[in-house]
């Protein structure tokens, strides 16, 4: 009797479930993501979350204008490189376009299509050295810049724009109290304002950050120092990282540890944003897109300034964060994938009321100037346009040798007491074994 | 008596004390995740962080699930967990029963080769699957991530299923053959409600293996079929990570499945100790 129930209840179960699936499968032939527009008059672009909103509406004007649909895929950072690498490699893929970070170009230069009769000698022009050089892959263009962006100087305007505090600074370092434009102001600074402000024997602002577990802040200072071959050269094989300006970047860059909150090995964007935020450092360097994002219960909102970032012996630099739309040679539709980056870049400025306000085009930038809520835009434009900006190397190994040689390198520098020549040199043998 | 409880009481307090550590160790990320989103941007990056929201905010919630794709994704998390669930009991069930019952020289080997799948880096097979998709037509659709995701609890629910129908013992079988069943009528009226705990298991652990799975909703789903893992990581992005929106649909991505695992619980219970005792 018992088992004749549970019999009953097992088979009233399965027929539920029988319902339910075929419910399921009805609505699994397409998926509740909304349907497709069809192969035909359709462009798929694989995309970065962070990015999507950039691209959005551009995507919106071209299915305006040519009645092409543009379907944006949002993927995670990660798992966007994953994607793109595994469909390249399986010599078919589901999208038309892809949005790639600078730093993968070298590695999926071989599975996209040349884009050289998109750079002309205008297009050139408008954008930025740094992005001209790099994407450029193997002698061809294999991405048309989409976006970028660039470390710039964050400061504390209430602080700098204090009379007592200009004061003390003018008779403690004999010139004004203002943003500081070289590598000498910026320890000044940062060492002025590190200090215990409320007496209880503990320091509770600082003057800048020091970021030990991300590199890109150190590549900036090594292109400060007028560095033109960043760590290696992809060409000849040739590892620099241990040359005399490596070696003064680390140096300037460890030099302001004093005037920086301690756990530098662990700090990396996130939590010197949020040291920024909670009004503990007078100074940041950071990206310059975060100027707009400000959140709105920080301490310091609206008393935020920005400037270029600080110039070393070889001048201004930063490190160019581009992205660039690149076509897969695997699609079928490579004339309107083209016409798409094409139209991208023709369209650029569509980009600057989007949440993150990043465009590539140099007209862009400069059509804000002295617009109120763009103030970031000359700083990145500077920065960006200095000579010595340069990009980071081309070579395919670079994620590689971010992960296992300069992170871990950075935050064994940052740490008292380290050899920063000998970490250097390591580091060039383990670079040296990665490229061979 | 009063002496051996006294004699008992220090290792029950070492015992509660060490089952207190584990609850604490296993239970304090999802706690934290719980409290951060209902945090402020600035309380979520807070350096050092903060447990307790300094300002308590429903805004995390709000911005997650009307965030463009969100509604769509979980819809499509559940279809495709069923769908995978479905698909694996439906093949692994009958598998399993005859691996145990028949006891052949190909079911061993089948068996073990099942298990071998389980030893093969996902993403292995990630790029001949999208290949395959393709060609079927599947490719971003619930169905193809389904049966994908069938491959990888498939064999799980062999294994599950094969140890509890072991426990079954064949009289019972042979009893209902007695009573004029044939061997299917006895499998279905018989065998199968005895071991209802261990399918419910077995049922838990195929869905859970859909619902949390990344690299083929990665590779497989664009925009149509794209699951709620994605766009969950989709909050981490170049420009910073939303720890306010990620943890908040986390949290509600989290629901389902805690209320599945109360709700079946008492099966569970029943048959994991079904599956540990041999008849």
């Amino acid at each position: 009797m018992k088992l004749r129930s549970t019999s009953g209840r097992l088979r009233t179960a399965m027929a539920g479930i029988a319902v339910a699936t075929s419910l399921i499968l009805a609505i699994a032939g397409c998926g509740a993501g909304g349907s497709s527009a069809g192969p035909a008059g359709k462009l798929t672009v694989l995309v970065e979350g962070g990015g999507k909103a950039e691209l959005q509406p551009i995507a919106d004007l071209y299915q305006k204008q040519t009645g092409t649909t543009v379907e944006l895929v949002e993927l995670p950072y990660d798992g966007l490189y994953d994607r793109i690498q595994t469909e390249l490699g399986s010599g078919k893929t589901s999208f038309d376009v892809a949005a790639l970070d600078a730093i993968w170009l070298s590695a999926f230069s071989a599975g996209v299509s040349p884009l050289d009769d998109l750079f002309t000698d205008d297009v050139k022009r408008d954008l930025f050295p740094g992005l001209v050089t790099e994407a450029q892959v193997g002698g061809s263009y294999v991405g048309m810049p989409v976006w970028t962006n660039s470390e710039i100087l964050y400061y504390r305007t209430d602080l700098f724009g204090d009379p007592k505090e200009k004061a003390a600074f003018q008779a403690k370092y004999g010139y004004p109290l203002v943003p500081p434009t070289t590598w000498k102001q910026y320890q000044d600074v940062a060492q002025f304002f590190t200090r215990d402000t409320n007496g209880d024997g503990q320091t509770d602002l600082y003057g800048t950050d020091v970021k030990g577990a991300v590199e890109t802040e150190w590549l900036a200072t090594v292109s400060q120092t007028g560095e033109k071959t960043m760590v290696l050269d992809p060409k000849s094989g040739d590892v620099t990282i241990d040359d005399a300006d490596h070696l003064a970047a680390l140096n300037f860059y460890t030099s302001l540890l004093p005037y920086a909150p301690p756990g530098a090995a662990q700090l990396d964007w996130a939590g010197s944003q949020n040291l920024f935020y909670q009004g503990k450092l007078a100074m940041m360097r950071f990206w310059g897109h975060a100027y707009t994002q400000t959140p709105a219960n920080a301490a310091v909102k609206g008393k935020i300034g920005v400037a270029p970032m600080i110039a070393g012996p070889g001048g201004i630099a930063g490190v160019p964060g581009a992205w660039y739309l690149s076509v897969p040679k695997a699609t079928d539709k490579q004339a309107e994938a083209k016409k798409f980056v094409a139209f991208a870049y023709e369209h650029n400025d569509l980009s600057i009321k989007t949440s993150l306000g990043l465009v590539s085009r140099i007209s862009a930038f400069e059509s804000q100037a002295g617009v109120a809520g763009h103030e970031n835009y000359p700083a990145i434009l500077t920065t960006l346009k200095s000579p010595a900006t340069i990009a980071r190397p081309a070579t395919s190994k670079w994620q590689q040798i971010v992960t296992s040689v300069l992170t871990p390198m950075l935050q064994k520098a940052v740490v008292k007491g380290a050899d920063n020549a000998a970490l250097l040199k390591q580091a060039k043998a383990q670079i040296q074994a990665i490229v061979k | 008596m009063n002496g051996l409880e006294t004699r008992r009481r220090p290792t029950r307090i070492i015992l509660w004390a060490a089952l207190a550590a584990v609850l604490v160790l296993y239970g304090f990320p999802f706690v934290y995740l719980l409290l951060t989103s209902f945090k402020t941007p600035l309380d979520a990056i807070a350096v050092p962080p903060q447990v307790l929201p300094s300002q308590w905010t429903l805004d995390n919630y709000v911005a997650a699930l009307s965030k463009e794709g969100v509604v769509p994704a979980l819809i499509n998390s559940v279809a495709t967990a069923v769908l995978s669930t479905a698909f694996s009991l439906a093949l692994g069930v009958p598998a399993a029963y005859a691996i145990t019952r028949f006891r052949t020289p190909s079911g061993r080997i089948f068996v073990v080769a099942a298990l071998v799948t389980r030893m093969v880096p996902t993403i292995a097979v990630g790029a001949p699957l999208v290949e395959t998709m393709r060609r079927l037509g599947i490719s971003d659709t619930t169905i193809g991530l389904a049966i994908a995701h069938t491959t990888i609890s498939l064999p799980l629910s062999i294994w599950l299923m094969s140890s509890f129908f072991e426990a079954v013992p064949i009289e019972l079988e042979e009893a209902a053959k007695v009573d004029g069943s044939d061997r299917l009528q006895a499998f279905r009226h018989v065998v199968l409600p005895v071991v209802s705990g261990g399918l419910a298991v077995t049922a838990i652990f195929a869905f859970l293996a859909s619902w949390n799975e990344f690299l083929f909703a990665l590779l497989l789903t664009s925009v149509r079929a794209q699951t709620t893992p994605i766009v969950i990581a989709n909050f981490q992005t170049q420009f910073g990570l939303d720890w306010g929106g990620m943890t908040a649909l986390s949290a509600v991505y989290s629901v389902p499945v805690i209320l599945l695992t109360l709700a079946l619980q008492r099966h569970i219970v029943a048959g994991l100790t079904l599956g540990a005792v041999k008849g």
